[in-house]
This record gives structure tokens, C-alpha cells and sequence, in this order.
């Protein structure tokens, strides 16, 4: 009773004609930038910010246009990915592995429509998570300590050997490029450079967007170059929009479990959405085992990555409202609007200032129901894109991501080593090396080594301290069976082999 | 459906020309991530000099988060060396690195310091069920065991929250401070969850990161590292009065970029004074633990090159630099 | 079989110069002796292990394209990377112009349509990021002096081939 009194507070706060509008404007604008490739929810939030000042907003409408924002830039960010095979942002890379397959035979409408929903799941499940738990989830914050985020992000990592290849030491491979990337760059200890190479521009690191359009956008450019389009998802002849409803019930389960998995990665403020995302899709594609087709374009492979990353993004609020520890880059940029607006985050913040909070969460419910009935009739006019002829698409996504990328520092340095990552993607997606996994590990590489250099300060290099508690353990056997199961099995199952020799690769 | 579809997109082109506007206004870059001291300096700041009506336009907020700051300060230098339109977040830390010429060798007079406009007292703190109940229960523990207690705060290794317990065993009579733990982990708000989880023992940091964490009663402040008692925190001993002589205060204030006309630094200065003088601001520091600490312009340069020749000589007399 | 061993072959020596260099990180008193080697040291030692399993247990060859698609391939790679150096020279359209064109030209070669998609997606996006997205640092045109188009060339320079 409490809860839905506080609720009422909220929508009081929250739910005027002139907030409606506010979200609807923010949905869309939302939806676009997560659509195009480079800019994501953090980019949508941080360009937004200087306007609500600007418009005079009030600190109410600011949220709720910012939350607007930020959802619908997580739902934009799949539609690049089923329709194109370019993820729009980081936790939309899970989506093109059933997504993309899906658009290529046709199902594109069912293929968004269903992410929709999916999104919607998983995004209102999280906020009610957030109502109901989060004073006492915050809690959860505490059991994690070095260790046992080290053993969290090996988790994924191990997991990452069954996916997208049928050779593990190639994905195992791929996530050593990424990790390897992720250290070049000014050490955060020492102050001084590491394997940069003596190239100033390699001082800053190399930002993961760079990687994720040039592996997938500007990779993308060579395979149609190679094969003029055929065999991609454009021009495939499309069915009428309607609402699948045969799918979404048939994922029922797989929502509600992978809004779950994703909803307590994102409580834990290092992991944030790509890893709820990643651990959703692994956890289901695991549960429905070899013969669920995961890869091949099926609606749970589309309804486990979405449900996660939208429930993990609505988790990564609990330890940033709790806490002020940001979850993720996106909870960041809302931590730092909050405290622009004079609200300080902290344990005390749902006791002192309800108004904040319930207001916040209603903004969260609202934006949420907007972006659903916006979905269908979006989805109408997302599927056209296909009917664009690929000699002005393909050059468009190009350009558009050129014009991403170059916007995050005006630096011609970042395109070049754009297009490198481009070739790259080419040829590791001819060798069959997933690429996913080139990305998880540049997200994830700083966060993991400062894990293992923390633990390794705390217990004096003594390696056994990363077993030291029953959850790290837990990890570890989870990621060891994760990495060696894939193999038995396999021996086992006798997988007939798919060779990469036919046709182009996708 | 068309045509809310042209309103939307009117919409969201009107709002953007607003953002397109607002761009050319000042900047302030907060070295860190959102949610430590640096950034609640930028956006305190930035907004108070707009609601006051110091600047036309909102300050538009950059973190830029790396090398405890050094990322910033070498960006400033290299590339924005002659922005009028551009200001930095500083503080203890940034002098303190630069003192110990953890900036890639950049130094103190490559940019010019405006002022400072508030202190963040330092404290050390345990979680609420700790054994540990004055700062002279962790200084013998660690005398007894050095490997007993770690230390977690929101600066890099070698960084001012690092030096501050260094500072409190020195004054204690323990010299061997390599021995002493210390993880630097991604702000003050996660120094507490580690400390609290229990994966380090204390937690060294400033007030304004506390305050929440204190009301909420998940820990316990068992030294403020200033002259006096802090007021509105008059509970919470000074590490004085429990016989450690430290005093470690994190001023709060803002650099910019060196090559800008003395009119133009004049005219930031005024600005940050007008800040200081405000009633939100005195709000802003009340609400956040800070202490006043005012000091603009000419008057405050001196006392930066002060204060980077003091930690140069402490930090090596600590050993943190050769 | 022979692709995959080559490229096992590459990524090996890639590991090994990756150790390599991690062994030479500089370090200080902030960071310790070891630490900031340790993960680099683990991620370049995994690599190799990857590498060796990929040498020995290859996978059947993917069908590479034939020559004239390489050309293609390297053409637009070489458009693409003077379009990134131009954008900031020459500002957005010009260089637009171009690079769409020719992109498009080599996934459907057919010259009218190539020059339409060009100028069409030149101005259209344009409009789209200058207005409707507000992003400020991207410019219509500029007139560089030769001396400005010739340092942004000459940035390629070392470049060419280095992919």
C-alpha cells in the first residue's frame, strides 16, 4: 500500500499534458539517436542536458524527458541491429545474432515488434524491481568486492566460447583482441603510458564505439562490395506489420528470466547493460541447449538480449539512486543531471526526498508505456529502410557513421582507426571468428584488470584470494563449466559441422 | 500518424537548435566522472554562475575522466591552451599530482589557477561495525600488523586520499608506509562500498562524500583532518585533538587554460568571487559538508605554488617520490 | 586450412610482440613493479595459447573473393581513409560527395545513380546532423590553403599499406 501511495506521489509529480508531450518528443528524438551508428543512450542524454536548461525546464520535466530519452535510445539501438547487422549502441550487440538472421528472411517487422516488446518486459519488470527492492538491493552493492567482480567478468568471458563459432579458441581469440585493446592507454596508477606505441592519440585509450562501427558498419561496406548485396537482409521481400503474437507468447518465459538475470547484473555498478544483455542471451541460449537454434534467427534469441539490456539499464539505477555509484555510462550521465538539478544520490535520497525518487520511477513507467505505443507504428516505417536500395544505404550508414564517430572528438586519428577495425571485422568474420567478443572484451578489459590489480594490492599478489568467498567461487565454477561444457558437449552431440565455405559470411 | 510524425521531428529540431545554442557557451571540464568532487565543482559552479547571471548561457558540463585528472590537464595544455571559454575543476589532487609530477611532467605553471571557493574537509572513515572506534585504534592496529588494514578512497595510489592515512601514521611514529594497502577505486561513493562490504577496513575521503552514507548510519567518521570541529558535523573528533598534528583540506576551486588575456582571467576571477558571495552557494557548501575557504585571483596563485613546493617536500619526505 | 593457419600464424607473432611490450611497460612507485604488466602478461599468454589451438586444429577455408573484388576492396579502403582526412580540411559536403559516390559505385556500378546517391546523401545528411541533431563540429565547407590540404594528406602517408 505504501508502494502504490508513493506512486501516486510520483505520478502527481510526474503525469501532466505538458510531461506527456516531453516524453513523447523524448521517446522519439531517443529512438533516432540509438538508431544511428556511434551515438548511443550516454551521447542522448549528455547532448540533451544544456537544453533542458535551456527550455527552462523544471527538475521534474527534466527527468522525464531525460528518462524518455534514454529508453527510447535503448530501444532505438536494435533496430540498426536487426535490420543492418550494426549494433546502434553497445547493449543492442547481442541483438543482431537472431535479429539480423530473422530480417534476412523476411521477419523483419515480427523481429522489431517482438524486441519491442521484449524491451518493454524487461524495462517495466526492472522498474518494478526498482519500486519494490531497491532500499534493500542496494545492499547487494556491498557483497561484491574485487574478487568477485573478477570472477564475474571471467564468467562472461568463458562463456563466450560456445557463441557464434563452432571453434572455441577462436572466440576465446577474439575477447583477447579486445581485452588487449582495452590496455593501451594512459595506466590510471602510474600516470604513465602503456602500448600506445609513443602515439599521443593512443593516450586516451580507444573508445569501444570505435570498434563497434568499424567492426560492423564499416566491415559491412566490404561484404557487400564483395558479394553486391546479395544475400543481406536488403530488399528481401517483407511481409505485412502485424503483431506477432504467436512469438511473443512463445517467449513468455524467456522474457521473464532474462529481464531477471539482466535486472541483478545491472544492480551490481560494474556490470551494466551490454553484460546483462550478454549474460541473458547465454543463460537462455544454454537453457534451450543446441537444438533452440540460437544464432539462426530465432524469437527467443531476439527476446533474451532485449528483456536483459532494458531490465539491466532500470537496475543500474539502484546502486546509482542508492549509492551514487554509477552502474553504467548512461546512469553516469543521469547521476551527473541529478546533481546538476541539486539532488545528491546517497542512501538517504528515498527517505529525504520521496518526491525525487517516486517521480523519477513514474517518469521511468511513463516513458515506457509512450515507447510501446509508439513501437507498431514505428516499426512501419523502420522496415522501409530495407526498400532503400543498398547502393544509397550501405554509403549512408557509412557516412553516418564517419559523422558519429568523428563527433565524439573531431579527430581524423578516431575514423582511421575506424576503418582498420573495419578491415579487421572483415577478416575475422571470413575466419569465422566472432566478433562480439572483440567488443565485450575492449567494454569490459579496464574494468577486469583493475578488479585483479585491486585484489592483488588487497591480499599481496596472493592469487588465492580470488576464491576467497562463496560468490567468487560460484563464478568460478559457473565460468569454468561455461568454457569446458560447450566442448564435451559437442563431442558428444555430434554437431553436423557448418562450413563458412558457402557463400558469403555473415 | 504523418503528422505526428512532423510534430515529433519539429520538436526534437526545436530542441536541438536550443542545444546547437547553448554549445558555444562556457565549458567546464570536471577531470572525473560524474558523481566525485570535481564534478559537484563544475556543476555547483556552473550553475550558480548562470542562476546568478554571471554567464548568458548555461556552463556546459565535460567530464573527462582519467590519470587522476592528468588527461584534462594535459588536453588543456596541448590543445586548449588559448579557450577563454573554458574552465577546469581543481582541487587538492590536482596540485598534489602535479607536485609529484605524476602529470607525464606537465607542471603547475602551465595553466593558470583562478581561485578557490570552499574546503572539502578530509576524513577517515569505518563502516558502522567496525572495531575500530578512534583514529588511535587503526594506527596501533596497523603499527601491531600493517597488513591488517586497507585503506580504499576515490584517488589513484600515491594520489591526496592516499596521502592523507600516510600522513596520520607518519604523525603516529610509522615510517614504513610502503607497507601500508591502499586501493584506488572509482570515487568516494564506491571507497564506501568497499569499505562497508568489508573488502577494505577504512576508507579515506572528503566529507561531501560521506555526508549521505553518515545520516544513513552506514559507517562511522572517526577523524576530520581539520583545525577545528566541522560545523553542523560537531560530533566527529578532529585527528588534532586525538594527537595526530594532520590538516587535510581539499579546497575546491578552478583552473584555466594559460594563454587567455589578463582581462579575460580578471573576468573569470570576478565571476568566481560573485559565486562565492552568494547566498546558493553558502546553501551548496552547508548541504554538502563543505567549509568556507576563499581565495581569488592573484592572492590564490601564490598559494598554489605554496602548496605544490609543500607536498613536493612532503611527499618525498613520505617516500612517494625519490 | 591454409587461411586459418596463417592466421594463426599472424596472431601468434602479434601475441608474442604483445608480451614483449608488456614486459617493457614503464612503471612507477604508484603503480608497483608487476601490476600494471599482469593482465597484459595473462591476455597476450591466452592469445598465444588461442593461436597454437587454431594452428593445429584449423577450420576448412572461407571462399575468398577473386582479385578484381580485392581491387575494389582496396580502392574503397583507400576512400575511405582520405575521407577521413579531408573531413576536417574540407568540411562535410565536398568530401561526402565523393566518398558516397564512389561506394556506391562499387556495390552497383552504374554511374547516374552513383552521382545522385553522392549528392543526395551529401545534403541530405547534412541537414539531418547540422539541424535536426545539432552536432556542432560538423562543418558544410571550408577553403583550406594548400599547405592545409597537403598536412592532412600526408598524415596517409605512413598509413598507406599499414593496414
Amino acid at each position: 500500500m505504501d508502494i502504490l501511495a508513493n506512486l501516486a506521489i510520483g505520478f502527481g509529480v510526474a503525469l501532466s499534458p505538458y510531461t506527456l508531450f516531453l516524453a513523447v518528443c523524448g521517446c522519439f528524438l531517443g529512438t533516432i539517436i540509438g538508431a544511428l551508428p556511434g551515438l548511443g543512450p550516454s551521447n542522448g542524454v549528455a547532448i540533451l542536458i544544456p537544453i533542458t536548461f535551456t527550455l527552462g525546464l523544471d527538475a521534474t520535466s527534466a527527468l522525464v524527458l531525460m528518462t524518455s530519452v534514454y529508453y527510447g535510445a535503448m530501444y532505438g539501438g536494435r533496430i540498426s541491429s536487426i535490420l543492418l547487422n550494426i549494433p546502434g549502441d553497445e547493449p543492442a550487440l547481442m541483438t543482431t545474432l537472431d535479429g539480423y538472421p530473422m530480417a534476412k528472411a523476411g521477419r523483419a517487422g515480427d523481429a522489431l515488434v517482438l524486441s519491442g516488446v521484449a524491451s518493454f518486459v524487461g524495462a517495466l519488470l526492472a522498474t518494478i524491481g526498482l519500486m519494490l527492492l531497491a532500499p534493500s538491493l542496494a545492499r547487494v552493492a556491498f557483497l561484491f568486492g574485487p574478487a568477485e567482480y573478477f570472477a564475474l567478468y571471467l564468467l562472461a568471458f568463458c562463456t563466450l566460447g560456445g557463441m557464434a563459432s563452432n571453434n572455441q579458441a577462436k572466440a576465446a581469440l577474439a575477447a583477447c583482441i579486445g581485452l588487449g585493446i582495452a590496455m593501451i592507454g594512459v595506466d590510471s596508477s602510474s600516470g604513465l603510458p602503456r602500448l600506445t606505441g609513443g602515439n599521443l592519440h593512443l593516450y586516451d585509450g580507444i573508445d569501444f564505439l570505435v570498434a563497434i562501427v568499424g567492426l560492423f558498419a564499416i566491415a559491412e561496406i566490404f561484404f557487400f562490395i564483395e558479394s553486391h548485396g546479395k544475400g543481406s537482409s536488403i530488399g528481401v521481400k517483407l511481409g505485412k506489420v502485424t503483431i506477432p503474437w504467436k512469438d511473443i507468447m512463445a517467449t513468455r518465459w524467456t522474457m521473464l528470466r532474462a529481464s531477471g538475470v539482466g535486472f541483478i547484473a545491472g544492480i551490481l555498478p560494474g556490470a551494466g547493460a551490454s553484460l546483462g544483455s550478454f549474460l541473458a542471451y547465454m543463460t537462455e541460449k544454454s537453457i534451450a541447449g543446441p537444438k533452440g537454434g540460437f544464432g539462426t534467427g530465432v524469437p527467443k534469441g531476439i527476446a533474451a538480449p532485449e528483456a536483459g539490456n532494458n531490465s539491466a539499464a532500470g537496475g543500474a539505477l539502484v546502486p546509482m539512486l542508492t549509492l551514487g555509484v554509477p552502474g553504467s555510462g548512461t546512469t553516469a550521465v543521469l547521476l551527473a543531471l541529478l546533481m546538476t538539478l541539486n539532488i545528491t544520490p546517497g542512501p538517504t535520497l528515498f527517505s529525504e526526498r520521496p518526491e525525487v525518487v517516486w517521480g523519477l520511477i513514474a517518469s521511468l513507467l511513463i516513458a515506457n508505456f509512450v515507447l510501446l505505443a509508439m513501437n507498431v507504428p514505428m516499426v512501419k516505417i523502420f522496415v522501409k529502410i530495407l526498400m532503400v536500395p543498398a547502393w544509397v544505404l550501405l554509403p549512408g550508414v557509412t557516412m553516418i557513421s564517419f559523422v558519429g564517430i568523428y563527433s565524439l572528438s573531431g579527430s581524423y586519428f578516431d575514423l582511421l582507426l575506424m576503418i582498420g577495425f573495419g578491415v579487421l571485422g572483415y577478416f575475422l568474420r571470413k575466419l569465422d571468428v566472432p566478433t562480439v567478443p572483440v567488443i565485450l572484451g575492449i567494454l569490459l578489459g579496464g574494468k577486469m584488470e583493475d578488479a585483479l590489480r585491486r585484489a592483488m594490492t588487497l591480499s599481496d599478489g596472493d592469487p588465492m584470494y580470488l576464491f576467497s568467498s562463496p560468490i567468487a567461487i560460484g563464478f568460478w565454477i559457473a565460468a569454468i563449466a561455461g568454457f569446458v561444457a560447450p566442448m564435451f558437449l559437442r563431442g558428444v552431440l555430434k554437431k553436423p559441422e557448418k562450413h563458412p565455405t558457402d557463400g558469403p559470411v555473415d | 500518424m504523418t503528422k505526428r510524425l512532423a510534430g515529433a521531428l519539429i520538436t526534437s529540431a526545436v530542441l536541438t537548435f536550443g542545444a546547437a545554442g547553448a554549445s558555444t557557451a562556457a565549458e567546464c571540464i570536471a577531470p572525473a566522472n560524474p558523481g566525485g568532487g570535481w564534478d559537484f565543482t563544475c556543476r555547483q559552479i556552473g550553475k550558480i554562475m548562470y542562476d546568478i547571471g554571471a554567464v548568458d548561457k548555461p556552463v556546459q558540463v565535460t567530464n573527462m575522466p582519467g590519470a587522476g585528472g592528468g588527461l584534462a590537464f594535459g588536453n588543456v595544455v596541448n590543445e586548449r591552451s588559448d579557450d577563454a571559454d573554458l574552465i577546469v575543476a581543481a582541487s587538492t589532487a590536482t596540485t598534489t599530482r602535479l607536485a609529484q609530477n605524476a602529470y607525464a611532467g606537465m607542471t603547475a605553471d602551465q595553466v593558470r589557477f583562478v581561485g578557490a571557493i570552499g574546503a572539502d574537509p578530509g576524513v577517515i572513515v569505518v563502516a558502522a561495525d567496525s572495531e575500530y572506534q578512534s583514529l588511535g585504534d587503526l594506527v596501533e592496529a596497523i603499527k601491531a600488523d600493517p597488513g591488517s588494514v586497507a585503506f580504499a578512497g576515490g584517488s589513484a595510489v600515491g594520489g591526496f586520499d592516499h596521502m592523507k592515512p600516510l600522513m596520520v601514521l607518519k604523525e603516529g611514529g610509522f615510517t614504513d608506509i610502503t607497507k601500508v594497502k591502499y586501493i584506488g577505486v572509482d570515487g568516494g561513493a564506491d571507497a564506501i562500498t568497499q569499505t562497508v562490504g568489508g573488502f577494505t577496513q577504512a576508507m579515506t575521503g572528503d566529507m561531501s562524500e560521506v555526508v549521505s552514507f553518515l545520516a544513513n548510519g552506514d559507517i562511522r567518521v572517526i577523524a576530520v583532518l581539520t583545525d577545528e570541529r566541522v560545523p553542523g558535523f560537531e560530533d566527529i573528533p578532529t585527528a588534532k585533538e586525538q594527537g595526530y598534528d594532520v590538516v587535510a583540506v581539499n579546497w575546491r576551486g578552478l583552473y584555466v587554460p594559460k594563454d587567455i588575456s589578463d582581462a579575460q582571467f580578471d573576468e573569470w576571477a570576478g565571476k568566481l568571487q560573485q559565486v562565492a558571495d552568494s547566498p546558493e552557494w553558502a546553501q551548496a557548501m552547508a548541504d554538502n559538508g563543505l567549509a568556507p575557504f576563499t581565495k581569488v585571483g592573484g592572492d590564490f596563485q601564490s598559494y598554489i605554488d605554496g602548496l605544490v613546493a609543500d607536498i613536493a617536500g612532503l611527499s618525498k619526505e613520505l617516500g612517494v617520490t625519490q | 586450412m591454409a587461411s586459418d593457419r596463417i592466421f594463426g600464424l599472424i596472431t601468434l607473432i602479434t601475441a608474442v610482440a604483445y608480451i614483449a611490450a608488456a614486459t617493457q611497460i614503464q612503471t612507477n612507485f604508484f603503480s608497483g613493479e608487476f601490476l600494471p604488466k599482469l593482465f597484459p602478461l595473462m591476455i597476450g599468454a591466452v592469445a598465444a595459447l588461442c593461436s597454437l589451438s587454431i594452428i593445429f586444429k584449423p577450420d576448412p577455408d572461407p571462399a575468398w573473393p577473386q582479385p578484381p573484388t580485392w581491387v575494389s576492396m582496396a580502392i574503397a579502403v583507400v576512400v575511405l581513409a582520405f575521407y577521413a582526412v579531408l573531413l576536417t580540411p574540407l568540411g562535410f559536403i565536398l568530401p561526402t560527395v565523393f566518398a558516397a559516390g564512389i561506394l556506391s559505385y562499387q556495390i552497383s556500378p552504374r554511374i547516374k545513380p552513383a552521382i545522385l546517391s553522392g549528392i543526395g546523401l551529401s545534403l541530405g545528411l547534412f541537414v539531418l546532423f547540422k539541424y535536426a541533431l545539432g552536432l556542432g563540429n560538423i562543418v558544410a565547407y571550408r577553403i583550406p590553403t594548400a599547405a592545409k590540404l597537403w598536412d592532412a594528406i600526408a598524415i596517409l602517408i605512413p598509413f598507406v599499406g599499414g593496414h
